[in-house]
């Protein structure tokens, strides 16, 4: 039932990211005067290894060392729970895509929330030190931290896991017998709350590039009639292949309208175009001046310099007809608008997604 | 009853004798020890700890190892702060040796040094036998219990020390090696001797000279592309470029502000003043405006550098004769670029000037390190960063890599000052030149010690984390 690989690893990221909160901790030591002589950075690691390795990389040579170099922190993984209060609907599946890409779909189920408990330790030598480490962390939690961790890079998935501060304690053998070393250890205890991802499938299923809406005149499929149909394809909203169809020979301020291009045979009305940022729509054109819509699609009018580059924002702009030019280069995750296209009926007709037709 | 007075309990000669024999024993049966009293340099009140410690005398006596069986304690520790050695170890000095040879010497004019009159627990022993470093946790003096009347010994309990920032400065390299690899350790890489860039220049008609920010936009995420109008002149080389420069980001924030505009090419031609714009970078705002010149300095292209120089660290100070025009904004001013090796790259022009009738000369100033960057550091020397004022102590010196490694550091260095070493041939006796050296870079993390691996996760999580709001603890 199970034994389909994947590993995402998520407990060792949720590891890391705990441990990198912790990597730049200081302490500071003074003199009489209050000048600081001394400041260092803590060490911090992973308290669990191979004893082996622990000792041929802190022991490399047997010849005498101290007892311990101090201050030292530890953190470790202590415990993993399943969290019933953020539970999700366990048959629920999302799609997505890497962004960046044309379309690569993968089906996902719904995450499943887990509990990480974690524990650092932090051992000095000096009473001060442990207060000026414990000064540094403990502000920065009330009670909880947010941390972002890109958990399944395969699917952009990036979750915030808060890191809440659970417990904190402090010991300080000092009393009894000369014979015993004072040691001091503090203990604080966190919890991760992460995510634990499910293998993530590759999905046949497409993007969907088209969407089509029929308008009948009643609820009987039989004696309804047909009336109207809307289409809707999407419209680049930026140049993706960089034509680079031509270039203005004069500056253009932000108010001006007409373009001075080398040669218009590039264009036609109601073209898009794209210079530098800003979007255009060309609404005449007489030699080699184009008249244009300033700051279309959003986009905000700007000065344009002699030499500026004019991409053509190419594409079908009909929704009964397949994905041409920048449209069909749309990657996942971007803006687009829409190429419309309603019709009008008289008939008994429906479209057939099987023959592709209206039947 | 008071004693009976007929029996002596000790006289003076059979204490005397006794406190020899055992002088005599322990010459005979001891080892040889470093004593090494602890200097309180700086101690916390309340808390009631010394902070600050420094361990730089050292006295040789006698003593009798009792753990002739090997130390006690627990020995080799697995915990979760990595390998703990607990070896513990009592030692037998003779009372009349250590007034004679330790306490007599000390220097009781010295706020340092507490409590000379007998051994002090936080007092270190080197030991060479092992070549290891233990400290007095406690010091029994009544064991014999008061012989013939006197005591004649102290017993040191002694474990192995803890290091964390001492220093251990005793001027013998057994015992100061014993720390020159452990502890908290930066490390600093130097540049070689400097040599000086030079350029040559000519002048032209029509050149952009100033780009003057009006507005300086806000809210990109990198230099934005900045674009000129085209000269009239038709040629691809008359055509002015730019550069974006921006500010640096505040604490918390990852888009800029434009600082300024640097012309790379002040192109020629030009009739008018051309457009700027900037555009990309996700920012917006930016406005600004150019200005043109008769008679402006050239572009400096590569082939102008005659000597691209070596060894800068930070831009230098780039200077042009002034213009005959006679005032101050007619005198084109420029900064260089520093390139890959520490080589002058390219020369942008903040101001390309006006005026100018014939070619100005631009002298590029000479790197922090010219005729600098010799002699040698030793261990435990204080270096003093000649800017920044803050100092700290060496390690140790690689001099064929040029990598020092530091400790005890008093405040940050700065990148491009000038570092300088204490050492005289007084201290260092056959030593040729003080260590004087410009500074590379500074890697304040440890990436000598091997129980740390902050190095290790901060890099596995800069791959993760998404830090678009910065780490609140500091990233590296």
């Amino acid at each position: 039932m199970f034994g389909q690989y994947f590993y995402h690893e998520i407990l060792r990221k949720t590891v890391i990211g705990f441990g990198t909160l912790f990597n730049a901790i200081e302490v500071r030591h003074s003199d009489d005067n209050d000048d600081v002589q001394s400041r260092m950075k803590v060490p911090l690691a992973y308290g669990p290894m191979q004893k082996f390795l622990a000792k041929i990389e802190q022991q490399p040579e047997l010849k005498g060392r101290p007892a311990i170099t101090l201050p030292r922190m530890s953190f470790e993984m202590t415990g993993i729970n399943y969290d019933a209060s953020r539970k999700a609907s366990i048959t629920q599946t999302f799609k997505t895509c890497n962004t960046g890409t044309l379309a690569d779909l993968k089906k996902v189920y719904m995450p499943v929330p887990y509990n990480i408990s974690f524990q650092l330790s932090i051992a000095t030598k000096l009473n001060d030190d442990m207060l000026q480490i414990l000064e540094q962390i403990l502000p920065y939690f009330q009670p909880g931290l947010n941390i972002s961790i890109n958990l399944v890079s395969s699917i952009g998935e990036k979750r915030d896991v808060p890191i809440i501060l659970e417990n904190i304690n402090m010991t300080d053998d000092y009393e009894g017998s000369f014979d015993n070393r004072r040691a001091m250890i503090s203990t604080l205890t966190f919890t991760a709350k992460t995510y634990l991802f499910g293998k993530i499938a590759d999905t046949s299923d497409g993007l969907i590039k088209r969407v089509q809406v029929d308008y009948f005149d009643g609820t009987n499929r039989v004696t309804a009639k047909r009336i109207q149909r809307y289409a809707a394809t999407p419209r680049a909203l930026k140049d993706y292949n960089d034509d680079a169809t031509n270039a203005i020979n004069k500056d253009l301020t932000a108010e001006q309208t007409v373009l001075s291009v080398n040669s218009a045979s590039g264009f036609s009305v109601d073209d898009f175009i794209a210079i530098g940022n800003e979007n255009m729509q060309v609404r005449s054109i007489s030699g080699n001046e184009l008249t244009v819509y300033r700051a279309v699609d959003g986009t905000t009018a700007i000065d344009h310099v002699a030499g500026s580059v004019i991409n053509l924002i190419s594409g079908s702009r009909d929704a009964s007809l397949p994905l041409t030019g920048d449209d069909a280069l749309i990657i996942a995750g971007d803006d687009f608008g829409f190429n419309e296209l309603s019709s009008f009926y008289q008939d008994y007709k429906e479209y057939s997604p099987s023959q592709g037709t209206d039947v | 009853m008071a004693l009976n007075p007929f029996f002596l309990h000790g006289s003076a000669s059979e204490q005397r004798l006794v406190q020899d024999l055992i002088n005599e024993q322990l010459r005979m049966f001891g080892v040889d020890i470093y004593y090494m009293p602890r200097k309180f340099l700086g101690s916390k009140t309340v808390m009631k700890e010394n902070v600050l410690a420094r361990f730089d005398d050292n006295y040789v006596i006698e003593a009798y190892l009792q753990n002739y069986e090997g130390f006690a304690g627990s020995g080799d520790l697995m915990t979760k702060f990595g390998i703990r050695t607990t070896d513990e170890l009592t030692l037998v000095i003779s009372k009349e040796r250590y007034d004679d040879f330790v306490a007599s010497f000390y220097d009781t004019t010295l706020a340092e040094e507490v409590l000379v009159a007998r051994p002090k627990e936080g007092d270190l022993i080197y030991l060479p036998l092992t070549d290891s470093l233990f400290e007095i946790k406690f010091v029994e003096h009544e064991n014999p219990f008061y012989q013939l009347g006197k005591l004649y010994m102290y017993e040191l309990k002694c474990e192995l020390f803890e290091y964390e920032d001492e220093v251990i400065n005793t001027t013998i390299e057994e015992i100061d090696d014993n720390v020159q690899d452990i502890g908290y350790i930066a490390n600093i890489t130097f540049v070689g001797i400097g040599s000086t860039a030079a350029v040559t220049a000519g002048i032209l008609t029509g050149a952009v000279n100033q780009i003057i920010m009006i507005n300086d936009g806000y809210g990109y995420t990198s230099p934005p592309a900045v674009a000129i109008s085209t000269s009239p002149a038709g040629i691809t080389t008359a055509n002015a470029t730019v550069v974006a420069i921006t500010t640096t980001a505040g604490a918390g924030s990852t888009t800029f502000s434009i600082k300024e505009v640097q012309i790379t090419n002040p192109g020629f031609g030009y009739t008018q003043p051309p457009t700027v714009t900037f555009s990309g970078a996700g920012g917006v705002g930016a406005v600004a405006r150019a200005g043109i010149a008769t008679e402006g300095v050239t572009h400096i292209v590569n082939s102008s550098i005659s000597t691209t120089g070596s060894n800068y660290v930070t831009a230098p100070v780039v200077s042009i004769s002034t213009s005959p025009a006679g005032v101050s904004t007619a005198n084109a001013t420029a900064v260089a670029v520093v390139g890959t090796g520490g080589t002058i790259s390219a020369i942008r022009f903040t101001n390309a000037g006006f005026g100018y009738t014939i070619a100005p000369t631009i002298t590029i100033a000479d790197p922090a390190s010219a005729g600098i960057a010799t002699g040698n550091f030793f261990i435990n020397e204080v270096i003093r960063g000649e800017s920044s004022l803050s100092t700290a102590r060496v390690k140790s010196w690689d001099a064929d890599t040029k990598i020092l490694k530091i400790s005890n550091i008093a405040d940050p260095f700065r990148i491009g000052e000038v570092l300088t070493g204490t050492a005289t041939t007084i201290t260092n006796p056959g030593m040729a030149n003080t260590g004087r050296y410009v500074i590379q870079t500074i890697q304040y993390e440890d990436k000598y010690d091997q129980y740390a691996e902050n190095i290790v996760i901060e890099s596995e999580a800069d791959d993760i984390l998404d830090f678009t709001e910065t780490n609140p603890f500091g990233e590296f």
